[in-house]
């Protein structure tokens, strides 16, 4: 209890950190969001008067300050670009993102499977091909693979749409097609480390004693498997997939692109891009405050696992 | 009995993802056919890469915005494709004998998409805001002194001085009529006069618009434009006829086979910018080495597939008052070569600056670099941002030479206004008396031919003087759907959907 009142402490902590580097990286790099949108009208005359009449020629600090005071109450601002609040433009671009990513993990933890054969054959057919495509899976690049499926897979075959977004309250299955190709390329990602982690966890395993043990005891094979190795083999990609979680938001925005979803990774590229300040910030700020989370998360899902670290703790 | 329930759940996903890719596929053509013989009817589809910057017409300078707002609002005149300027929400238009009174009567038989009648004004609240410290246009409209609100119905602008120009800055978009007090809404719920108007704006997803009844029978009445960042999911959607119309390359027109291709030619103008503050780049004979040195037609046909028309001054060939500059230093290496030796500038180092996101701005910048490499100066190379770029190159022209380009206008005078030597956009630091003169002059000469031919002279100034290696006016180049008509090119940086009609 006391361990996790000292991680939200500390959490919180390093989201407002993340926030003020964010803050200060923008003020300090070239361009901001009146040059960009005055271009090539931007006379020195005309940036002095537009940020004035924005606000934007306060001290950096006094403007951050004044913009943490807002967040802390919940208001994150209004988005220079789209006139729209930062809240509402996340909240709407999030089950996007979210069912892209879920689906994403859900096809990631499938093909751990195909790890836990890999082990299982080692050295046979089965492992070569395995190891082979996931040489190959780690070599592509994803935008790659995204550019493939576009044009050999969404062109040919009417089923999965070239862009956008169908919102699973609209139809489950059109919004289900419209995020399979992207999350596939999502997963693609992660998929080649995860099934490598598990392929060799599971090896490692299967040569312990207690696999003697069950054979000795007469226990059915498959039973043993499942309840011994493979239980063992599950704990190093756990800690692997939260990592790579938050990994995944840098894959999210190119396949968001690509694909033309209107999810959260595209928003902040954007955003970035026309250096729309509260936007930027409401959207890191945010993914930190996931990230963080799912970090959480998967280490209360690592105690719960592995006895061994429980038995420790107490 | 956890392990169970995990097999399960996996078997159960199985299930889940192998039956939803089986049974899909005759619902899904059914839904298809259905959707298909709806869009073709009165549905139209339009790509486009970014999001606009807001739909407040007043508060940006991106074209991408203007593509839209082009359609939602209008202007109190209007310049056709031949580049003449015709009367839109003003019926009539007069200019007083001295040139610095215009008088706008305007139409009485207009609404906006509220429903609240259109006067006066709303003309006399638009311009104020352009002309407000948040317009990005302020300085385009200084000049005006006065605006005065006659009736419901007429409207007086009054200028410093006779302005010859004056009309064409009320044909832009930026010179777009909103409604009287809509103020900071407009970004995202745009009140306008115009053919369609906004139904809903999904960022990074769509727009859709919605033709206004009454207003251009026959017209298509529901309009998308699809934001799709990619111009492979652009092309690839084009083909297999989910979109209608895209903007797109040279190098993608070979594979589209027999689509429908449209070509405009664009009255925007891309360079290479020099630094003349700039020990080597001062000198004016340096300059024309560089511009010999460089084979615009191989540039052009290697960086935009052959389409663009070069040119050899700041002012494109579309424009009224053109004059051909381009054989004033024509491709010659060898003769450049001997001018830099002569020079003894052989083997000076200049530092070229580019924006990363303009992808051809770099790889033009590169061959240019490479064609000056081959006359003895060393080019060293920078990519930048496009923020970046603004700051350091348009601002505080800290940069030897960079490529860019410059939007199109309707009048001549708006592009070369930049060469005046006190110009805080002057960013080639270019100094000329007689330009300068010659610019002072435009401004106030209402005799259409003279103008004509002082816009000649500063052409042939700027081609003889090299403050800049002008490459191409660039061709626009779109594909659209073959049962698509009346597309019409404009002058400026907009088509209007208006014109567009689907063949019966």
């Amino acid at each position: 209890m006391k361990e996790i009142i000292r991680r939200i402490v500390s959490s919180i902590v390093l989201i407002i950190v993340v926030s003020f580097i964010t803050f200060f990286m923008l003020m300090m790099i070239p361009g901001d969001a009146v040059e960009i949108s005055l271009g090539t009208e931007a006379t020195p005359e005309r940036v002095r008067e537009l940020r004035a009449a924005l606000g934007m020629d306060a001290p950096w600090y006094t403007q951050y300050l004044s913009w943490l005071t807002h967040a802390i109450t919940g208001d994150f601002g209004v988005s220079f670009t789209y006139g729209e609040t930062v809240t509402s433009l996340l909240t709407s671009r999030l089950p996007v993102t979210l069912s892209l990513m879920v689906m994403a993990i859900i096809i990631a933890v499938l093909a751990l499977t195909i790890g836990v054969f890999a082990a299982l054959k080692q050295n046979k057919t089965f492992d070569i091909i395995a190891r082979t495509l996931m040489q190959i899976g780690d070599a592509m690049p994803q935008f790659w693979i995204a550019l493939i499926f576009l044009v050999y897979i969404s062109a040919q075959f009417d089923v999965f749409p070239i862009s956008g977004f169908t919102p699973f309250t609209e139809s489950v299955y059109g919004g289900f097609m419209s995020l399979l190709l992207p999350a596939l390329v999502l997963a693609f990602g992660m998929i080649a480390t995860l099934i490598r982690i598990v392929r060799s966890s599971m090896l490692h395993s299967l040569k312990q004693d207690y696999m003697l043990m069950t054979r000795v005891s007469g226990m059915n094979p498959v039973v043993a498997i499942i309840k011994y190795p493979l239980r063992d083999a599950l704990i190093a990609p756990l800690t692997v997939i939260g990592i790579q979680i938050a990994g995944l938001i840098s894959g999210v925005i190119v396949v968001e692109s690509i694909f033309s979803l209107p999810g959260v990774g595209r928003l902040l590229f954007s955003a970035v891009l026309k250096r729309d300040l509260f936007l930027i910030l409401g959207l890191v700020s945010f993914i930190v405050t996931s990230v963080i989370i799912i970090t959480l998360i998967t280490d209360i899902l690592y105690i719960l696992l592995n006895k061994r670290m429980r038995r420790e703790e107490s | 009995m956890k392990n169970k329930f995990g097999v399960l759940f996996v078997a159960l996903m199985l299930t889940f993802v192998l039956s939803a890719c089986g049974k899909g596929s005759e619902e899904v053509e059914d839904l298809l056919k259905e959707n298909k013989t709806e869009e073709t009817k009165d549905g139209l589809k339009v790509a486009i890469s970014v999001d606009p910057d807001g739909l407040d017409p007043h508060r940006t300078t991106a074209s991408s915005t203007f593509v839209i707002t082009n359609n939602i609002y209008d202007t109190l005149v209007k310049v056709t494709e031949d580049g003449e300027i015709v009367p839109s929400l003003a019926s009539s238009y007069e200019q007083s004998e001295d040139g610095k009174t215009l008088t706008f009567h305007l139409r009485d038989d207009v609404k906006f998409h509220d429903g609240t009648k259109f006067t006066a004004k709303d003309v006399a609240y638009s311009f104020e805001r352009i002309r407000d410290d948040l317009g990005p246009r302020k300085d385009n409209y200084q000049y005006i002194t006065e605006v005065n609100v006659i009736d419901d119905y007429t409207i007086d602008f009054k200028a410093e001085a006779p302005s010859a120009s004056f009309i064409s800055d009320f044909a832009y978009p930026w010179a777009a009529i909103v409604k009287d007090g809509s103020g900071d809404d407009l970004k995202k719920s745009p009140v306008g006069t115009g053919p369609y108007r906004l139904v809903n704006w999904t960022p990074q997803d769509n727009i859709v618009l919605e033709g206004v009844e009454h207003y251009n029978k026959g017209a298509i009445k529901n309009v998308e434009f699809k934001i799709m960042p990619d111009s492979t999911a652009q092309v690839t959607s084009f083909k297999k006829g989910d979109i209608d119309l895209i903007e797109t390359t040279g190098d993608v027109v070979e594979t589209l086979g027999d689509a429908k291709i449209i070509e405009i030619d664009n009255n925007s103008v891309q360079l290479m910018a020099m630094n003349l503050e700039n020990e080597h780049l001062k000198d004016e004979k340096l300059r024309q080495a560089i511009n010999m040195a460089v084979d615009k037609e191989e540039l052009i046909n290697a960086v935009w597939w052959g389409y663009g028309k070069e040119i050899g001054s700041h002012y494109p060939p579309v424009l009224k008052g053109y004059v051909d500059t381009t054989n004033t230093y024509p491709y010659d290496v060898d003769k450049a070569k001997q001018l830099v030796k002569e020079l003894g500038r052989e083997g000076i180092t200049l530092n070229m600056k580019l924006p990363t996101d303009y992808p051809n701005y770099v790889a033009a910048g590169q061959i240019i670099a490479e064609k000056l490499e081959a006359i003895g100066i060393h080019v060293k190379i920078e990519t930048i941002e496009w923020g970046t770029w603004l700051t350091d190159v348009y601002g505080n022209r800290d940069y030897d030479l960079t490529v860019v380009g410059h939007t199109g206008r309707i009048d001549g005078y708006d592009l070369l206004e930049k060469y005046g030597s006190t110009r805080s956009d002057n960013y080639f630091n270019y100094k000329n008396a007689e330009v300068d003169n010659l610019l002072s002059s435009i401004k106030v000469e209402l005799d259409d031919d003279t103008r004509m031919d002082m816009y000649k002279r500063v052409q042939t100034i700027l081609a003889e003087e090299v403050p800049a290696v002008y490459i191409q006016a660039p061709t626009r180049i779109y594909a659209i759907n073959e049962d698509l008509e009346g597309f019409t090119s404009y002058p400026i940086d907009v088509f209007e959907l208006k014109d567009l009609k689907f063949k019966e």
